[in-house]
């Protein structure tokens, strides 16, 4: 009796929990499903704007039917050189702007952590200030600094005896470029974060390694790193996310949606947008998408891998 | 072409504007018209005639601020215009409206720029838009340059736009450099200097080989410029479509056998690439600066490049970012015959709230008389092309420019012009041909190409064409 009474209760608990979780799956529903699974559907179209606004007039399904072409977009994008370009370009500059962002936020971090910081709101705040400054002012402001001709970069090099680096023109500079204004924007975000984490490590373990005469570095690598793992493995998630769909940064940076004349940091999502809207083409716009979505798919598998085996090492 | 809106602070002539006659308000109904537009086809200083400017903070102030010193009375008191998109790029200003088209937030006055008419144009999407002439675009048809307001014109026979300014083309160039670089520099002197765009390159490589300037800010605007004097572009004028067939691994089409094409690539790359070492490009009669921003201003204040390839617009531009440079301008006609860059059109998209509203304002808008009041505040050329024989365009001038005759030279060009058809997906060729011919002056054309080796013309030809394949012209 008790038990069944008990069990209703859960139940009843878990309806109204339905409840409180209900507009986010409303959200998602609208603005998440519903255009994946459309994205999918339209991908098997050689659908332009000129047959949308058709369809939508008419509301004929003759006009979807003369479309339809099964998976040839599918096809061509598997042989699309620019498409895997694109994938190459978005994983470089993820990778040049994650790395050295988490190195030196974890530095940053570890200044802010010192108790012995004066005005720490102060400086916690400020770091703070780049993320809330809108994407389009800074890409205008790193589009000058890296200007080739009369750039604060180049003016530098130049005192300092060097000549002129192609910051759009040329692969790697461009992607350095462009992951300076991603870790410009996120670096205080994330060094909050890495902040956060650091303060919330139990003093004990610190005091039990200097009992153990830990050097400073030692403490570093074998008490505050390995209590970090959880947030490490958080930021690198996130940041994957942002790097996958990286757009603005180099629309604004190069001007086009091309990602250079060279395509040298055209990016997934800007190959998309290019196809979709400036080519036209919805259809291979979507099975663009589609794509990426694949690829998003994957490196998740590929998180959630290393996720389990980092927890598995916390629990030893 | 970005045309990105300069923000001028209105120090409004008293004069100009005191003279103004209201129209006898009665309760006339309020309206509300939403007008999306982008870069600067709406200028502050005459729309906020028309109408109460909403939603845009800066304009709003400064005409409540003409009013309350009575120096502007507005025209139509119960208009209220909400104008959205100034200073945008013209893509994204398309592609915006294009997604709003069918729905129900689509504005009441829409500007489409140039080069995406082509796709307006075509058969659903042009259903999208009023057909003006329902309105009455019959009656004023006669007021605009032919070619201007035949881009208007949809392939189902509709009017679906009316042209805003047209940008016409001539050389803007620096007397002083041209002085200190031994050359004659008065602009009847210059302009025989380049007939031709052949001569135009040969000047340019003289040039410098006399001076530390370069000749030209920007090479690769003379791709557009020199196809824009043709009778045809991508798409073939008597089949009105790119021809695209496959054949073998490649395919043919208009868009890339057309000889003007062809020809204009090669001065274009030719001009881009005037030397080159171990194979790379290194020498160039242009620099590599991006036109029309901070860093453009900062080359001309420092004698970076002695011409630009200006339609009337891009002199505000020099004006804008250049002030010190006033005086050391003069202006002469461009290479080829006549010449056009940018312009756009007005449009009322069919499921406006207030089409009658619309029609009017665009009509008042694009009148000779705004046309002329826009040249004179802000140097857009008029498309009401009467208005070439009157005083106030043939006897303008502008002392920045060194009192060149402006209102002349843009007039000869402007009316030489023959109209171009265009194709759906001009816009996005336009881009493939442009990335190419900046591959082969920024020395960056990695990929060898139809037996050519990497870095070459031929090879950016190449690589131009394959990526032109992709862009799906068949049928088109």
């Amino acid at each position: 009796m008790g038990r069944t009474k008990q069990v209703s209760a859960i139940a009843r608990q878990d309806r109204i929990g339905l409840l409180y979780v209900a507009p986010f799956f409303v959200h998602f529903l609208l603005f998440g499903a519903i255009p994946i699974v459309f994205t999918t559907f339209l991908a098997f179209f050689n659908a332009d704007m000129d047959l949308y606004y058709e369809f939508m007039d008419t509301f004929d399904p003759g006009v979807l039917g003369n479309a339809f072409i099964g998976f040839d977009n599918f096809r061509e994008l598997g042989t699309d050189p620019y498409f895997w370009l694109a994938l190459k370009n978005t994983f470089s500059i993820w990778a040049i702007s994650t790395i050295p962002q988490l190195i030196v936020a974890f530095g940053i971090a570890s200044l802010l952590a010192n108790p012995n910081l004066r005005a720490s709101v102060f400086w916690r705040t400020l770091l703070m200030v780049p993320n809330i400054t809108s994407v389009l002012a800074v890409a205008i402001v790193f589009q000058q600094i890296f200007d080739r001709d009369f750039g604060m970069v180049n003016t530098l090099l130049h005192y300092l005896g060097r000549g002129p680096v192609e910051w759009t023109n040329e692969t790697m500079p461009s992607h350095v470029a462009i992951s300076m204004m991603i870790d410009w924007r996120w670096l205080g975000y994330n060094s909050l974060i890495f902040l956060a984490a650091i303060l919330a490590i139990p003093k004990e373990l610190y005091e039990s390694a200097s009992l153990d005469g830990a050097s400073r570095w030692q403490v570093t690598r074998f008490v505050t790193i390995p209590q970090l793992r959880n947030t490490i493995t958080f930021m690198v998630v996130m940041g994957t996310i942002g790097g996958l769909g990286l757009f603005v940064e180099p629309l604004i940076y190069g001007g086009s949606y091309d990602g250079g004349a060279n395509n040298q940091f055209l990016t997934m999502t800007l190959y998309l947008y290019k196809n979709a809207f400036l080519n036209m083409r919805l259809g291979y716009g979507a099975a663009i998408g589609v794509g990426i979505t694949v690829v998003v798919i994957l490196v998740s598998i590929v998180n959630f891998l290393i996720t389990r085996r980092i927890a598995s090492e916390d629990s030893k | 072409m970005a045309r990105r809106h300069i923000v001028a602070t209105v120090v409004g002539s008293a004069l100009a504007l005191g003279a103004l006659v209201a129209a006898p308000t009665q309760a006339a109904p309020k309206v509300t018209l939403q007008v999306w537009g982008f870069g600067n086809v709406f200028e502050p200083k005459i729309v906020m005639k028309y109408g109460m400017i909403k939603g845009n903070k800066s304009w709003e102030t400064q005409q409540q601020a003409l009013i309350k010193k009575k120096q502007l009375k507005v025209l139509n008191p119960n208009v209220t215009l909400v104008i959205s998109g100034g200073g945008s790029q013209p893509d994204a200003a398309y592609f915006k409206l294009s997604a709003a088209l069918p729905g129900n937030a689509a504005p009441d006055v829409a500007a489409v720029e140039m080069a995406y008419m082509g796709q307006t144009r075509v058969k659903s999407t042009a259903n999208q838009f009023i057909d003006l002439n329902t309105k009455g675009a019959n009656t004023i048809k006669g007021e605009y340059l032919p070619f201007r307001y035949q881009q208007g014109l949809s392939a189902n026979g509709k009017q679906i736009g009316i042209p805003t300014d047209v940008g016409g083309l001539a050389v803007a160039y620096r007397t002083d450099l041209f002085k200190k670089a031994g050359f004659k520099s008065d602009r009847a002197s210059v302009a025989k200097l380049w007939p031709t765009w052949e001569k135009f390159i040969a000047t340019g490589k003289k040039f410098q080989a006399k001076s530390s300037a370069a000749f030209i800010d920007s090479s690769g605007n003379m791709f557009q410029a020199i196809l824009n004097q043709g009778t045809s572009k991508y798409s073939n004028p008597k089949t009105k479509k790119y021809d695209y067939v496959r054949a073998g691994s490649g395919f043919k089409s208009f868009a890339i056998s057309n000889p003007a094409v062809k020809r204009a690539f090669k001065l274009t790359a030719d001009a881009g690439c005037t030397s080159r070492k171990n194979g790379k490009c290194s020498g160039s009669i242009g620099t590599k600066i991006p036109q029309y921003n901070t860093g453009w201003g900062a080359a001309i204040e420092k004698n970076a490049f002695a011409t630009v390839l200006a339609p009337a617009w891009a002199l505000d531009y020099i004006t804008q970012f250049a002030p010190k440079t006033r005086g050391k301008w003069d202006v002469a006609a461009a290479p080829g015959v006549g010449g056009n860059l940018g312009g756009s059109m007005l449009t009322i998209p069919k499921k406006a709230d207030n089409i009658d509203a619309a029609w009017k304002f665009i009509k008042w808008y694009l009148a000779p008389a705004q046309q002329l009041d826009t040249f004179k505040q802000y140097k857009l050329f008029p498309t009401t092309y009467k208005l070439y024989k009157q005083p106030a365009i043939k006897n303008y001038k502008d002392r920045f420019f060194n009192n060149a005759p402006l209102g002349v030279i843009y007039a000869n060009s402007a009316i030489k012009l023959k109209p171009i058809l265009a194709g759906p997906l001009d816009r996005a060729i336009d881009n493939q041909y442009g990335a190419a011919l900046s591959r082969v002056s920024f020395g960056n054309q990695t990929k060898a190409g139809c037996g050519a080796k990497a870095q070459t013309t031929e090879a950016a030809w190449c690589q131009a064409i394959s990526d032109i394949g992709r862009l799906g012209l068949s049928g088109k």
